[in-house]
């Protein structure tokens, strides 16, 4: 029968009817697959298999440690007959019965007898062994404190945690705890915590903490491993661009390349000149486009996908450099270049207000997050905002901005990001709090900010990409090339779930994607 | 075509006759004793708005030479050209320099240059150590 106790409590395991069905004590391992009673309905385990000591077609997987972390999964998941069932079968127990012992006799509050059971179970490192039974006996110290046994607790904390040699700011603690009890409050322990079979339930959790692995099987171990996997697909998947919930067990994960936009859906044509900018709303339901034909266009997205045109808004005698939208949606703000900007209603498309300053000419426009003011940078450099109505409330002069139409404002209102320099960007708190700057080693000609304001994507002159961290401090994190340009301005922009993806334009008519993190390109 | 990426000089100017493009600022330049095809040329310490054709070798009034032709971004017609590399240690200075045609551009003050016959010299190129 092979050394179990015989005053051994009944545990989790099945009580089989015969007696030839105790697991083995030791992790030895079986010369033959187990025969018996297990029930008649059961599959005898196959010769082949029950005797190999590895698993797996790489040979890497030790059959033992894979069964224990099954069966705690099985335990984990509250399938304890499984659990019991496969411990049997595989003649693999989960814990040693040392170790069982160990977890009954804290359970029940058997103390010093746990204690010597620790030691019973043959771990190579002392501080270990001595930190666990710290924790046993510090466990019998409090619950004597609870019962008011302050004799009792005195004696166990004099003749045994302190002969333990370790932790000894903790025992100065719990000698505090013997003078003053509300020094037990501040150690985080309540009396409800002490008594109840929780905090004897969490001794054992942190004794599994504690133990090494082998000892004591981690607790989660198996899903823990297939989460690591999962993390290793997702971050293999080139063109991964779907949510997790879509990552399955049965097959490794690989997002097709039709993940990833890459065939025209549909063509646009109403612009009778070159469209310089387009813009989605911030709900998706319109795009609008501007255009060297001195007109704006707002686009409304069907239910089937599909885009038809909404409104068509006249009146700048300019090109019109750039769009942007409101925070609601509802009003459209469009610049022509060097000349003014107009502020349309999305609905009606009628034209609500025109800004205009004397002597200089308007390049780029913006909302602020409360949607009642707007700002604009100048040919002559500097940046005014105005309410509404037209009132011009505030304006930073000197270099602040360039002939350039990006610019962009964060969502909490605080920072204006906009070019100074050839190869620098601003970005000016209006705060006043501290302006910090992104500098370049060659001419920005464009840049875009991600939506969760973290990062900004900058292009260069010399065909290359770079994306700033802006969050915090200001730190380059990547490269990316691919793209082609030399005379026109190309822009990037951030797309895909969880904006994961760069797109960029390209001057040899390719649309170019990169993602974010592997820095690879595709190109369409 | 596409939006033309611009980069704005101030200062005195010298831009592309025909499109009004900045290429260059008189306080940029090193040599005005250059000479091509179209009479005067001038070698700047740095110009803007042009792209960089393929590089060639070439045999000029000093040499030979690796230089490749610069374009105008605005119009795209050749307005001069880069020296990639010199073949003599003596004209290693002009290495990553530009020459521009003084014929293709309007001057500071809106000044043109108009070659006349006479100043016509077969060959590019020239010295001005």
């Amino acid at each position: 029968m092979g050394g179990v106790e015989d005053d051994e409590p009944p545990t989790k395991r099945v009580k089989a009817s015969s007696g030839e069905l105790r697991s083995l004590l030791n992790y030895s391992l079986l010369s033959e697959p187990l025969t018996g009673s297990l029930g008649d309905s059961m599959a005898r385990p196959l010769p082949s298999q029950g005797d190999e000591e590895m698993v797996g077609t790489k040979g890497v997987i030790k059959r033992v440690e894979f069964v224990r972390i099954i069966t705690k999964a099985l335990y984990t998941l509250g399938y304890e007959k499984s659990g019991a069932l496969l411990e049997q079968e595989s003649g693999i127990p989960l814990h040693s019965s040392v170790v069982n012992l160990l977890r009954q006799q804290v359970l029940s509050g058997n103390w010093d007898e746990s204690v010597a059971t620790l030691h019973k179970i043959g771990l190579s490192d002392e501080t270990v062994v001595k930190s666990a039974s710290f924790l046993i006996l510090e466990q019998k110290f409090f619950e004597f404190l609870e019962k008011d046994k302050i004799m009792d607790a005195l004696m166990t904390l004099r003749t045994e945690i302190a002969p333990l040699c370790i932790n000894t700011s903790r025992v100065h603690d719990l000698s505090a705890c013997i003078v003053s009890p509300s020094r037990r409050l501040l150690l985080g322990l309540s009396s409800q915590d002490i008594v109840s079979a929780n905090s004897r339930s969490k001794l054992l959790e942190k004794l599994q903490k504690l133990l090494p692995p082998t000892v004591m099987v981690p607790e989660r171990r198996l899903e823990h491993l297939v989460e690591q996997a999962l993390s290793v697909q997702r971050e293999a998947c080139v063109f991964h661009n779907s949510l997790d919930s879509a990552l399955s067990l049965y097959s490794d994960h690989q997002c097709g390349k039709d993940q990833i936009p890459s065939r025209t859906l549909q063509v646009l044509q109403a612009h009778r000149d070159e469209v310089w900018y387009l813009q989605f709303s911030h709900n998706g339901k319109y795009l609008a486009s501007s255009s060297i034909d001195r007109s704006a266009i707002i686009w409304e997205v069907n239910e089937d996908g599909g885009v038809s045109l909404k409104h068509t808004l006249t009146g700048h005698q300019k090109p019109v450099l750039t769009v942007s939208w409101s925070p609601d949606d509802r009003q459209l703000l469009t610049c022509g270049i060097e000349e003014a900007i107009r502020r349309w209603d999305v609905s009606s498309g009628e034209c609500l207000h025109i800004y205009e300053k004397a002597g200089v000419g308007l390049i780029s426009c913006g909302w602020l997050p409360d949607g009642k003011r707007v700002f604009s940078g100048m040919t002559d450099k500097s940046i005014c905002m105005w309410d509404l109505d037209g009132k011009e409330l505030e304006c930073w002069k000197g270099q602040r901005t360039l002939k350039i139409s990006d610019m962009a404002l964060t969502n909490d209102g605080k920072r204006i990001i906009t070019m100074c320099r050839e190869n620098a960007i601003l970005l000016l708190d209006r705060e006043a709090k501290g302006d910090r700057l992104i500098e370049e080693d060659q001419t920005v000609t464009s840049f875009s900010l991600s939506r969760d304001n973290k990062f900004l994507l900058v292009n260069l002159l010399n065909q290359e990409i770079h994306l700033w961290s802006i969050d915090g401090d200001i730190k380059l994190v990547s490269k990316y090339k691919g793209h082609k340009r030399t005379r026109f301005v190309i822009r990037s922009c951030f797309g895909g779930f969880d904006q994961a993806f760069i797109a960029s334009g390209s001057e040899d008519s390719q649309l170019i994607y990169h993602h974010e993190l592997t820095n690879r390109p595709q190109q369409t | 075509m596409g939006r033309l990426f611009v980069i704005n000089l101030e200062g005195k100017i010298y831009s592309r006759k025909h499109c009004q493009t900045h290429l260059a600022l008189y306080d940029d330049i090193i040599s005005k004793s250059f000479h091509c095809r179209h009479g005067k040329a001038y070698l700047f310490r740095k110009v803007v708005n042009v792209s960089v054709g393929e590089k060639e070798d070439r045999m000029m009034i000093t040499g030979m030479h690796t230089v490749a032709d610069i374009f105008c971004v605005g119009c795209g017609s050749i307005v001069g050209w880069t020296y990639e590399a010199a073949h003599e240690k003596s004209q290693k200075y002009k290495e990553g320099k530009f020459v521009l045609e003084r014929f293709k551009v309007s001057g500071p003050d809106g000044s043109n240059y108009w070659p006349s016959r006479e100043a016509h010299i077969s060959g590019s190129d020239a010295d001005d150590a």
